[in-house]
């Protein structure tokens, strides 16, 4: 989807708390069940346009994937528009398009979902296609070459010839050993090359059952109605096996990690900055959303006032934090100099807000200010009926869409001393990742 | 995931409508000419705030390219009041955003903040549009940033691509050059120019304000009025702009680039709203490349995998507008690609209409209206929208009308017109 923030990697892995945005005050009314077979159903009535946004969330995305066989869950949700017995390949988004709807999906590391914004009245025909791409997918092997070849060229848009896409996807393989974060969500080449109708058939038996899914509903709709044609249509569906869980955790970084890429065709360097970080989990983690609020957000935010605007070295900079990543994930800071400036004086220069926070604490007015910026965030994101629902879809595949109740308190209760702690524990100097891109003459990449 | 580009929200915003059976908003015009929409959507205590003003890079004079867009970007940089570090930490610290940003036609001040700190969001929006200072600094540091844009988009095939077509499209006409300028060009700006350029277009007969979100018209034509009272039109009048040419020179570019994948643009001139053609172009383009039902996503996309962006779109300004098809593909395939590109077109302009595709398209464009106004943000760009360009308030039923009207004979012959491959030029970046 797009357009894109500025660390292309993470667009595809993780909504942020900051970045993005949640409502204000806890959804009220939203109803909530479990199907037999153990579909998560989530409903809110919200009757300001007359439009219905519909999602469906699998637990499923790149972390679930092995080496060779990268890309499968990118794959994939490719697949999902390719047809089943009922609705040939492509009719899923004409039937939506000619009842004027509009419809996408993406996959994460953590997720892969599906999506659509129609008016109500045509949200039985939705849910009549989700029920049925659930369980009936054709996976025709015809298709899935032809459909592979569109996978490969996504891969050359977004990463081949993107210098941010490529050079994040060589910082999450420098930062994770273990971790499965470290393969890139749209597989590596050679996998998308190779992977093959029995894998894609067995990935989709596994990880696309009721059981594993999340469906949820926002718009002018009424909640027990819809809630009984969601049973009527996606009840029959029995229940599939558990998936296996993901055993690989990443191990305490012990080191210094750096790369390097010479990339032809890239006008400006690039540098990526990353820590580990523990995720929602953590106790810690209201406190790096707001340090990360602190650092990159808005043109008062300390990257932009310190890098771009006082000391003129960067174009651009900033941080982001994945607080609903589902495994402890990476802190990412980046910058792009500006013309003339040494890649490593930007990293210098990053480093140096970093120390910042850990010797100093930040002042009231500063914390004060981020959160106020979150909060209006959540004020923000209740204008959409298609925010609301990612929204409560988050909180829910975390535990539950009630989290959301505590996630401002717990904002509100971070003191500039929690900040300061954070950095230190967090942030060593010594294990640390960098990455850096540079323009380089000549000389392309082996064709891939 | 399924490409959705950027270009389609472009079109989108000519295509919206009534969501209720309410009017979509109120017009009204202050006296001192401004032009005001107000939209009230009360359940949400957010605001919405966009002051658009005719003066974007068409208005740029031909030995400055870029004065518009430096301009813009200054007006949050600095005012009688306040610093632009100051103005960013008064609107930031109430979790609000003010943004200035140039287009081909025009700038946009856009006020996003909650109810509750709307009078302070309206003090800021009034500064920068009347008292900006265009400190000498603050003149320095956008200049070496938006050079730096400048040579960092050179990375793109899209824009490269994007920027050479518009030079194709628009010889000697304003909407021929980049709208934030070029290197060099940029760098020979000065204070006096910005200072000149907002005085003489920055006024407010030439200027709309939408506002979308939790006010009343009575209030906010109170609170605008009470601060923009004093600003009056200069007595020159307004700088007219002659319309785009209508059959520039088709001619093809090749542009060298070390990428894996081939970007081509196809382009020539459309049709602006108001022309009478308008609605069948869009109908005929939405068969062609609109959606992932259209014919180039069938055929280039999921028949031969040759392209996972593959799109066509058609783009009205004020002064002209563009109709491009735009796809990547790898380096092979880049001739079998573009030929079944220009078949299709050659296939529309003969008749054959796939069957359905007609009314797919029809109900697609009428029946997706209210999603194109579903939130407070796309409503503003709306309103201002129907404004600038003379669509009028009833445009949405408007805009239903027009497209269920239109028919298989009309798809043929303005495919037949609009879609010949060969008044299409051509901007091919690759190795």
């Amino acid at each position: 989807m797009r357009p894109w923030p500025l660390v292309p990697a993470l667009i595809l892995a993780v909504f942020t708390a900051t970045a993005g945005s949640m409502p204000a005050e806890p959804e009220r009314g939203v109803t909530e069940a479990t199907l037999d077979n153990g579909l998560r159903v989530l409903v809110l009535e919200d009757h300001r346009s007359p439009i219905v946004s519909i999602q469906v969330w699998y637990r499923v995305g790149s972390r679930n994937e092995r080496p060779g066989a990268t890309g499968l869950a990118h794959f994939l949700e490719h697949m999902m528009f390719k047809g089943t017995p009922t609705h040939g390949k492509g009719e899923f988004a004409r039937l939506v398009e000619q009842n004027g709807g509009t419809d996408n999906a993406f996959t994460s590391h953590d997720v892969t979902s599906y999506y659509a914004s129609i008016a109500a009245d045509k949200a039985d025909m939705v849910l009549r296609l989700e029920a049925d791409r659930m369980r009936s997918l054709l996976l025709d092997p015809k298709e899935i070459d032809s459909e592979r070849q569109v996978v490969m060229e996504e891969r050359r848009t977004r990463t081949e010839d993107d210098p941010d896409g490529l050079l994040s996807e060589e910082m999450l393989s420098l930062a994770f050993k273990a971790h499965p974060y470290r393969w890139p969500i749209i597989g590596w080449m050679e996998d998308i090359r190779r992977i093959n109708p029995p894998e894609l058939r067995a990935f989709y038996d596994l990880y696309y059952t009721p059981n594993n899914a999340l469906l949820v509903v926002v718009g002018a709709v009424k909640a027990p109605a819809l809630l009984q044609r969601v049973k009527e249509l996606f009840g029959p569906i029995p229940r599939g096996p558990n998936p296996p869980p993901v055993t690989a955790v990443e191990p305490p970084q012990i080191d210094q990690r750096r790369l390097l890429v010479k990339k032809t065709d890239a006008q400006l360097p690039i540098v990526y900055i990353t820590w580990h970080v523990p995720n929602y989990t953590s106790p810690d983690a209201a406190a790096l959303d707001l340090l990360s609020t602190i650092l990159s957000e808005g043109r008062a935010s300390r990257l932009y006032r310190k890098l771009v605007y006082e000391q003129r070295v960067a174009l651009n900079a900033g941080g982001d934090y994945s607080y609903f990543s589902h495994d402890p994930n990476v802190f990412w800071m980046y910058a792009t100099p500006l013309p003339g400036q040494a890649p490593e004086a930007l990293e210098q220069a990053l480093l140096a807000e970093i120390e910042r926070v850990k010797a100093e604490p930040v002042p009231e007015e500063e914390l004060a200010r981020a959160k106020n910026q979150i909060e209006a965030s959540f004020v923000w994101r209740q204008d959409s009926v298609h925010a609301r629902g990612s929204t409560l879809a988050r909180f829910e595949l975390i535990g539950s869409w009630r989290l959301m109740d505590r996630f401002l308190p717990m904002i509100r209760a971070v003191t500039a001393a929690d900040l300061q702690r954070v950095a230190r524990t967090y942030f060593p100097a010594d294990r640390k990742n960098v990455a850096t891109l540079v323009p380089a003459e000549s000389s392309p990449p082996p064709s891939r | 995931m399924r490409y959705l580009p950027l270009v389609l929200t472009l079109f989108a915003i000519s295509v919206v409508t009534d969501v209720a059976a309410a009017p979509l908003g109120r017009r009204e015009v202050l006296p001192n000419a401004m032009r005001l929409l107000v939209a009230e959507r009360p359940a949400i205590p957010i605001v919405v705030v966009r002051l658009f003003v005719r003066a974007g890079s068409a208005y740029d004079p031909s030995d400055t390219p870029g004065l518009a867009n430096l301009t813009a970007e200054l007006l949050t940089r600095g005012t009688a009041r306040r610093t632009g570090p100051q103005l960013d930490q008064a609107i930031e610290f109430v979790g609000g955003s003010l943004e200035a940003t140039a287009s081909r036609d025009g700038v946009t001040v856009s006020l996003n903040v909650l109810k509750k700190d709307l009078e302070l969001g309206l003090d800021l929006l009034a500064e920068v549009i009347l008292t900006p200072t265009f400190p000498e600094d603050e003149l320095k540091r956008k200049v070496a940033e938006i050079q730096a844009s400048l040579r960092r988009s050179e990375e793109n095939p899209e824009v490269v691509a994007g920027r050479e077509m518009t030079k194709l499209l628009y010889p000697n006409h304003p909407y021929g050059h980049p709208v934030p300028g070029t290197i060099e060009s940029v760098g020979q700006l000065t204070r006096e120019q910005v200072v000149g350029f907002h005085r003489r277009h920055y006024r407010p007969d030439m200027a709309v304000v939408a506002v979308v979100g939790d006010v009343t018209v009575d209030a906010i034509r109170q609170g605008l009025g009470r601060r923009f009272a004093g600003w009056t039109a200069p007595a020159e009048a307004p700088v007219q702009i002659p319309p785009a040419p209508e059959n520039p020179p088709v001619e093809q570019r090749t542009i060298k680039r070390d990428l894996t994948q081939a970007t081509v643009l196809l382009g020539r001139p459309g049709v602006r709203q108001v022309h009478p053609d308008y609605f069948r172009l869009i109908v005929a383009n939405y068969i062609l490349g609109g959606g992932s039902a259209s014919q180039l996503y069938t055929r280039v996309r999921e028949e031969r995998g040759f392209a996972y962006f593959v799109h066509s779109n058609l783009s009205p300004g004020r002064y002209g507008a563009s109709y491009i098809v735009s796809l990547q593909t790898r380096l092979d395939a880049v001739d079998e690609a573009v030929r079944l590109v220009k078949e299709e077109m050659v296939s529309l302009g003969k008749g054959s209409v796939p069957a359905g595709a007609l009314d797919l398209a029809k109900s697609f464009l009428i029946g997706s209206l209210p999603l194109r106004l579903d939130t407070s943000g796309k409503v503003a760009d709306f309103l201002i929208n129907i404004e600038e360009n003379g669509l009028g308030l009833d445009y949405p039923d408007r805009f239903r009308t027009e497209v269920a009207k239109v028919t298989a004979a009309d798809v043929e012959r303005v495919s037949a017109r609009y879609l010949a491959p060969a008044t299409f030029s051509s901007v091919i970046v690759r190795k």
